[in-house]
């Protein structure tokens, strides 16, 4: 039987994938909404045997609410709000743009296999998966014209981040505070840019990132 | 208890929100008055912390957060009588921002956690968001846009630099609480190699935020389109919180035993940021801007003089003190000129010594100040760091460094030289707003500060900066 930690995150691999092809934005925010969900619960499905605290627990249920449901509410909000055409518009084709997907993830591979001496023992997709994400996440911010892509390649970068932290030795309770303030620093974040489109919209009658060129030298 | 300084703004701040324009603008001096009053008793050691996990005042932190709250309380002034000229959007909101950005910095400044200071130099960013965009015009929009995006993604690849300490603590074996103290103390036993790539995060992604180039793409837009006590704040202050981060990391590595690695980045960095603000200041067409690229020059000498150590390391902490407070007085007067000529172009801005002369004398005084001329500070820190580089031997970063400062010199005269004596054709009349002494003292007063620190520096704070500096490698002469 495949544990379920590498099924979810043989699916943060799928989410990245699916999202990196998909041609809606409603279709892209509730990929967010699932890879918010999956690595939310992963680090539970990481800690199987060991039993969980409670202060993680509860932690964890936030995150869920936060990264699952919160930040993807935000954009669907702003999606409806926002986009008056609903399609992502990319730079770079979706059959190129999924056959980038393909060499993230190789890249990735490569750079895990050669850092897998200097980490701790983890499980072996985790790193993979953070890199995939991050480097999808960069790649989501600078293919596509939409501004509210952009928001959503943070977001996927940030998801990434989290995965590497999975990987970290563990912690003791105390420091979840400090968690809860980087979730913060992200919701708020979320919520300004979100506020920002909005202003850029009735502004410009556009998110497209490409009228956003004026100032420069 | 320490977290006080955090405490007024983030109180007075919630509450300004709520209060109309006059009680609003009155709350704004109150609190930058009560917080220098905290910051001063905080670096005296008066104020213990309650979360010494979390909190402590540094040298280096303690310096920041003095000139972060002087500055605030200068611009505070500045700020009510600039309101009474322009036509504010939503000023309780300004206000609230303003002093929220205040609490941002000051939680920076006296974070000791590794974490903590992440929080709060993300919340910094998302604090001075609304500072931006305030305008709401095409320019404000996408400068903010480019602000929060850009430094989001750079403040998520500093949350990298902390995993990788973490890393270098777990393969070294190291189990002490997250705090730097805590670390440098136990510096020689963290793993190398993590080591070096956590500092390469950090000066990725706090060095985003500090505005070295290559990522310095946000900071012209955003220093420029700010309203321009924003701006002063942001240049002045805002930067000196990101140059921590840096700071902090490389003082971890110097510890360890293995600076050379990151001297070597921080000087290559610093090369290139003044490099590249000297080629867009020569031929710069809106003022703000070309302040906004100084700003990038002076991190980029800070960054530098840090990298050299020695008499180097000395010279960068004079340079941020003395380049926030003459920066902020060039923004601040870069205000007045805004109101009164109605206009960010430099060609606009013809004759200012007849029409503002006030503003004038501040702002070519500014001027004289940031090119590294007497009677101003960084005449001794420009002079240290070159020393430093000496001594060092660096002939070829000398080289680069002093053509650098040249090319800014001569690309920064080329337009400040016209805008303060050329002729204009432009009458008293034509002026849109004119001098008024509330929008003025301030600026001489940080002017004059700077040079009084010039000649005579008090004993504590000389000590501040000498144990600041030697933390990063920094010898006495």
């Amino acid at each position: 039987m495949i544990p379920f930690a590498d099924l979810l995150l043989a699916f943060v691999f799928l989410s990245v994938m699916v999202s990196l092809a998909s041609n809606r934005l409603m279709e892209l925010v509730k990929i967010m909404a699932f890879q918010g969900v999956v690595v939310s619960i992963l680090p539970m499905a990481l800690e199987h045997g060991h039993g969980i605290e409670a202060a993680s627990l509860e932690f964890l249920t936030v995150m869920l609410l936060i990264k699952g449901a919160a930040m993807p509410a935000a954009l669907y909000i702003a999606v409806k709000k926002v986009a008056n055409r609903r399609e992502v518009e990319p730079y770079i084709g979706y059959n190129a743009s999924i056959f980038s997907g393909l060499i993230i993830i190789m890249a990735a591979s490569f750079i895990s296999h050669r850092l897998s001496p200097y980490m701790p023992a983890a499980n072996a997709l985790l790193l993979p998966a953070g890199l995939t994400t991050i480097g999808a996440g960069f790649f989501l911010m600078m293919a596509r014209h939409k501004a509210i892509t952009q928001v959503i390649g943070y977001l996927m970068l940030e998801n990434g981040i989290y995965l590497m932290g999975a990987i970290l030795p563990h912690k003791t309770h105390s420091q979840y505070i400090l968690e809860f303030g980087i979730l913060l620093d992200l919701l708020a974040g979320v919520m300004i840019m979100g506020i920002i489109l909005y202003h850029i919209n009735k502004t410009f009658d556009d998110v497209d990132t490409g009228i956003l060129g004026s100032l420069k030298d | 208890m320490l977290e006080i300084v955090i405490l007024i703004p983030l109180l007075s701040g919630g509450a300004a929100f709520l209060l109309p324009a006059r009680p609003g603008r009155a709350n704004l001096i109150a609190a930058g008055l009560l917080h220098l009053t905290a910051c001063i008793a905080a670096v005296s050691g008066f104020l213990p912390a309650m979360l010494p996990q979390y909190f402590a005042v540094t040298p280096m932190g303690g310096l920041v957060l003095i000139i972060t709250s002087f500055l605030y309380l200068m611009t505070s002034i500045y700020t009510v009588s600039y309101m009474n000229e322009i036509e504010m959007h939503n000023e309780p909101a300004f206000n609230g921002s303003m002093l929220l950005f205040l609490a941002a910095m000051s939680m920076a400044a006296i974070a000791d956690h590794i974490i903590v200071l992440w929080i709060a130099i993300e919340a910094t960013t998302l604090t001075s968001a609304p500072l931006i965009l305030l305008h709401k015009s095409k320019g404000a929009l996408e400068a903010t846009w480019k602000y929060v995006l850009i430094c989001s993604v750079g403040i998520a690849l500093a949350l990298l630099s902390a995993f990788s300490l973490i890393l270098a603590m777990s393969r070294g074996g190291v189990e002490v609480p997250l705090t730097y103290n805590c670390l440098n103390g136990a510096a020689a036993s963290l793993d190398p190699l993590w080591l070096k790539v956590s500092f390469i995060f950090a000066i990725v992604g706090y060095g985003t935020k500090m505005g070295l180039a290559p990522m310095h793409t946000w900071l012209p837009d955003a220093h420029s389109e700010a309203v321009s006590p924003a701006s002063a704040l942001l240049s002045g202050a805002l930067l000196n919180c990101a140059f921590l981060g840096v700071y902090k990391t490389h003082v971890l590595l110097t510890s360890a035993g293995i600076g050379r690695f990151s001297d070597h980045i921080l000087i290559v960095f610093g090369l290139f940021s003044i490099l590249v603000a000297g080629v867009f200041i020569l031929h710069q067409n809106d003022y703000k801007r070309l302040l906004a690229y100084s700003s990038i020059e002076n991190m980029g000498i800070i960054a530098f003089g840090s990298g050299l150590g020695g008499l180097g390391a000395i010279g960068a902490v004079i340079h941020m003190i003395h380049h926030s407070l003459i920066k902020s007085s060039l923004f601040l007067t870069s205000g007045n000129i805004l109101l009164g000529y109605g206009s960010k172009e430099i060609k606009q801005v013809k004759g200012m010594i007849r029409l503002l002369p006030g503003t004038a004398v501040a702002f070519f005084s500014g001027f004289t100040g940031i090119s590294g001329l007497p009677p101003f500070g960084l005449v001794i820190s420009e002079l240290f760091i070159i020393l430093g580089a000496l001594r060092s031997h660096h002939p070829v970063a000398i080289i680069i460094f002093i053509s650098g400062l040249l090319l800014v010199f001569s690309g920064a005269c080329r337009h400040i030289i016209p805008m303060t004596f050329g002729s204009g054709t432009s009458s008293r009349d034509d002026l849109l707003v004119p001098d008024k002494l509330p929008r003025l003292l301030p600026s001489y007063i940080l002017l004059a500060v700077s040079v009084f620190l010039t000649f005579w520096m008090p004993e504590t704070i000389w000590e501040m900066i000498r144990q600041a500096a030697a933390l990063m490698g920094g010898a006495h002469a």
